[in-house]
């Protein structure tokens, strides 16, 4: 499928516990459930919405945080348009997780460029007064990692929530624009297996 | 023991077309469908395709012959025949009174030859006869098979996908490579069997159908067996064109292996894939569930110094009817293996004393590391981070565990943090935050929650280890399974890329205790502890939730993502004893059935020769069977009884691998 189909696909990665559920609940149904069970396994919301005047379907996957579901976690990653690095600044080693999580994802993702490929920084749980991580250094983080957007959120109380994935979509579509003047995206990758919802049966 | 094996299905497909419009017979402008299949008959690799108006009579179908010099056309005959040694009956559904005639054959009307008209077109030929085959695609894929003597036979349209999984099966047993004229072209090589074959297959007895040929006409089969040879030792010794040829066997673990990365699939036994037979299952029978067990019904199971008598008969209750809630905290220690069956109350008292001490010892271990200890131990501290957190993410709904501060939560946290202790290398994984759930409820006392929890974490152990090798086992297993029940269905999601059943990840992890009600949970936990009716009955669970979902799933036409939704959205919408119902009724079919595949027997313990009796015979009190648990490990080539003097032949599998054919 060509990557300018209006459904793009968004992956929460982070470390348990860091509210990676609780985003997606918060975003696709405004709910928030303290009590929310861990995720086991791999679940996915979609959501429509538009953003500057283009409507897309915005598809969002959600993981077991633990280290050990890894090889039941990436094969979810391949055709993700954008990830989102999660982690929750009351917990500093979910912060310092970050990178390992970047690493996972270009690996199994296989992102062709990974300077280019658009993640987003999320710091969650901000509602909460006892804080490990400051915006500092979660900032300055998203600079050396390659300037990525860096959103504070909150699930439990809404505060950034929607900002956030709505720049997931930004940065997603930027980066198909900029993609466009440069080479046709339906250029078909003859080394890859053919992708479900290929038109051979 | 039987002089030639039962021919094998090694795929098949049902929604294969012929377009009868693009062939001769143009006068008809239809579509004709039918089977594809691959069948393995005493080693003999034949492609079939016939029409599915056609299955009962085979009496028109034509085959081309080994040395495609002659079509053998089958017709009726009272006797078996030196004749038909010489060809490969597909005999899946039919009688022996099926024989050969051969009928002279000429090259040039060849391709009608193939076609019969009268029957629709079906036809079949020895994949050794195959030269090509070509892929097509006009929005759907089709194939054109070619045959050494340049019959070209009637294209197959794969309306309904499974064309990738019929070249897969092929490749079994020959090897496709692209033309170098034609990238349309797959061009037949050697036989690829050889290579996946160990030398001990040559002279494995299993190879009766040889020995039957050669005593019927020894010319004819020692030559081909000889050339069999010599293809074997020409492939072995070639040097590396073999190896960048196209991965034959491998395929499906390949794509398997690169799902899920890190799993190994062995590829010589191919667990998940090595052939299943079409098997008839019959008819589902109708099964009755019972009501629970009451207190009376288990305490007239004890005897005056407290050990519970004829268990068989008890665990059989239980599997029926399962058990009403005040019995179970005493009888879930029973099914746990924390008290023996046949302990008394006096070693019982002992037990738990000597347990509560283990307990509280390793309890001590944790709750003494003082924080700077933490500081230096961080896989302790990874452990307790995770534990705080998934227990107050763990039925926060339940009045056991619900508010801030409920004791029930500190129990949880506690007894996982114990259990770090406990068995440091696994330590805590999340999902067993759920299966310690309903145990503490149930038991309502930390040390005995503890040893329950620590049996049934013994049996569930594998799922949550580093490589999850438990995790990646039961999805091949059930996949084994469904594809018995239900082919089409299983290639209908093989064609979503979804035959690896990731969908199930979540049941099998925690047994299903996010798919149900907390007291469903109980419910289905009880009488899959009591080992009934077979091994591995969670599989069946799997299978008897997703026959209920299969048409949906087919008619709405769902991808691999609705799949996933769709599976994960069934979520506290399943009802237990409907569920259990069409479990044990979908075990009776497979159990009552004569010829099944050693894969499925296997993966249910059908085999052990007592294990299956335990059901019929807890009825009267018999004892119970001492082998109840564990699979045979390695398993000899005799046969096995499963105890209803139905014989099933151990190497039934290994006979379509034998490389002579």
């Amino acid at each position: 499928m060509s990557s300018k189909s209006s459904l793009l696909k968004v992956i929460l990665l982070g470390d348990g516990g860091v509210g990676k559920s609780s985003l997606m609940n918060r975003y696709v149904t405004n709910k928030f459930d303290s009590h929310l069970f861990h995720t086991i396994g791999v679940e996915f919301l979609n959501k429509d919405l538009e953003v500057d005047g283009r409507t897309v379907t915005l598809q969002i996957w959600d993981t077991a945080g633990q280290e050990r579901f890894r090889s039941l976690r990436t094969p979810f990653y391949r055709g993700s348009d954008c990830c989102l690095l999660t982690f929750s600044v009351d917990d500093g080693q979910s912060f310092r997780n970050l990178a390992n999580w970047k690493k996972e994802f270009v690996y199994y993702a296989d992102v062709k460029d990974p300077d280019t490929f658009p993640f987003v920084v999320l710091g969650n749980k901000v509602d909460v007064s006892e804080r490990q991580v400051s915006r500092e250094e979660a900032l300055q983080w998203c600079r050396d990692n390659g300037d990525y957007a860096y959103y504070e959120t909150s699930a439990k109380d809404a505060t950034n929530v929607s900002a956030a994935f709505e720049e997931a979509v930004r940065r997603v579509l930027a980066t198909e624009d900029r993609a466009e003047h440069l080479i046709p995206t339906d250029t078909v990758n003859l080394h890859r297996k053919p992708r479900t919802g290929a038109p051979c049966c | 023991m039987a002089a030639t094996t039962p021919p094998k299905v090694i795929f098949e497909h049902e929604g294969v077309f012929i377009h009868s419009n693009t062939e001769e017979l143009e006068d008809q402008d239809s579509l004709i469908s039918g089977y594809l299949r691959i069948v393995d008959k005493d080693g003999e690799t034949v492609v079939e395709y016939k029409p599915l108006e056609d299955t009962v009579d085979p009496s028109n179908m034509l085959c081309a012959c080994k040395d495609s010099s002659s079509v053998v056309e089958w017709t009726q005959r009272p006797h078996r025949t030196v004749d038909q040694q010489l060809s490969y009956e597909t005999e899946w559904d039919m009688v022996n009174a099926v024989s050969f005639k051969r009928k002279a054959h000429t090259n040039g009307e060849g391709g009608s030859n193939h076609l019969n008209e009268r029957n629709k077109g079906a036809f079949s030929f020895n994949v050794a006869d195959l030269r090509s085959v070509t892929v097509k695609c006009e929005g759907w894929s089709y194939l054109i098979f070619c045959l050494k003597d340049d019959t070209t036979l009637p294209a197959i349209h794969f309306h309904q996908g499974g064309s990738q999984a019929f070249l897969d099966g092929l490749r079994k047993s020959v090897q496709l490579t692209e033309s170098p004229d034609d990238e349309n072209i797959l061009l037949v090589g050697a036989y690829s069997k050889a290579f996946s074959q160990s030398f001990e297959n040559l002279l494995d007895d299993t190879n009766y159908g040889l020995v039957q040929k050669f005593k019927k006409d020894p010319y004819t089969t020692t030559l081909g067996g000889f050339s069999k040879v010599t293809n074997y030792f020409f492939d072995a010794f070639r040097p590396s064109e073999s190896e960048c040829q196209q991965r034959p066997v491998e395929e499906m673990a390949d794509i398997l292996g690169e799902l899920i990365p890190g799993l190994e699939i062995n590829q010589q036994e191919e667990p998940g894939f090595e052939v299943i037979t079409r098997v008839d299952l019959g008819t589902r029978p109708e099964v009755q569930r019972r009501e629970p067990v009451m207190m009376e019904d288990w305490a007239k199971h004890q005897d005056s110094e407290g050990r519970v008598s004829n268990v068989p008969h008890l665990k059989h209750l239980i599997f029926k009817g399962g058990l009403c809630h005040a019995v179970r905290k005493d009888a879930w220690k029973f099914l746990l293996d924390y008290y023996p069956w046949d302990s008394t109350h006096e070693e019982r008292k002992n037990l738990q004393k000597r347990k509560t001490d283990e307990y509280f010892r390793m309890k001590l271990q944790w709750k003494s590391v003082s924080e700077e200890q933490e500081k230096r131990n961080s896989r302790l501290r990874d452990y307790k981070s995770l534990i705080e957190k998934d227990v107050n993410r763990t039925d926060r709904t339940n009045k056991f565990y619900e508010g801030l501060d409920n004791p029930g939560l500190i129990l949880l946290h506690d007894i996982l943090m114990t259990y770090c202790m406990y068995d440091f290398d696994l330590g805590y994984v999340q999902g067993m935050s759920d299966l310690l759930s309903p145990i503490l409820y149930v038991m309502e006392n930390e040390v005995d929650a503890f040893w329950c929890f620590v049996s049934f974490m013994d049996q569930m152990h594998e799922n949550f280890e580093e490589q999850m090798q438990g995790m990646k086992t039961q999805l091949i297993q059930l996949s084994t399974l469904l594809r018995l029940l239900d082919l089409a269905f299983w290639n209908y999601l093989e064609a979503q890329d979804s035959g690896y059943l990731y969908f199930c990840f979540r049941w099998l992890l925690i047994r299903f205790k996010r798919e149900l009600h907390f007291q469903d949970v109980l419910r289905l936990w009880e009488v899959m502890w009591t080992g009934l009716p077979c091994h591995n009955f969670h599989l069946l669970v799997c299978c008897a939730i997703l026959d209920s979902e299969k048409q949906k799933i087919m008619d709405r036409h769902y991808g691999f993502n609705e799949i996933l939704k769709h599976i994960n959205e069934l979520s506290m919408k399943l009802d237990i004893e409907e569920i259990l119902i069409k479990s044990e009724a979908i075990y009776m079919q497979i159990k009552n059935c004569k010829d099944l595949p050693n894969s499925v027997s296997d993966i249910l313990g059908l085999n052990a020769v007592t294990n299956d009796s335990t059901l019929e015979t807890s009825e009267y009190g018999v004892l119970e069977s001492p082998q109840s648990s564990p699979r045979p490990a390695h398993r000899q080539d005799q046969a096995y009884s499963n105890g209803h003097g139905l014989l099933q032949e151990a190497s039934h599998n290994r006979c379509k691998v034998a490389f002579i054919s």
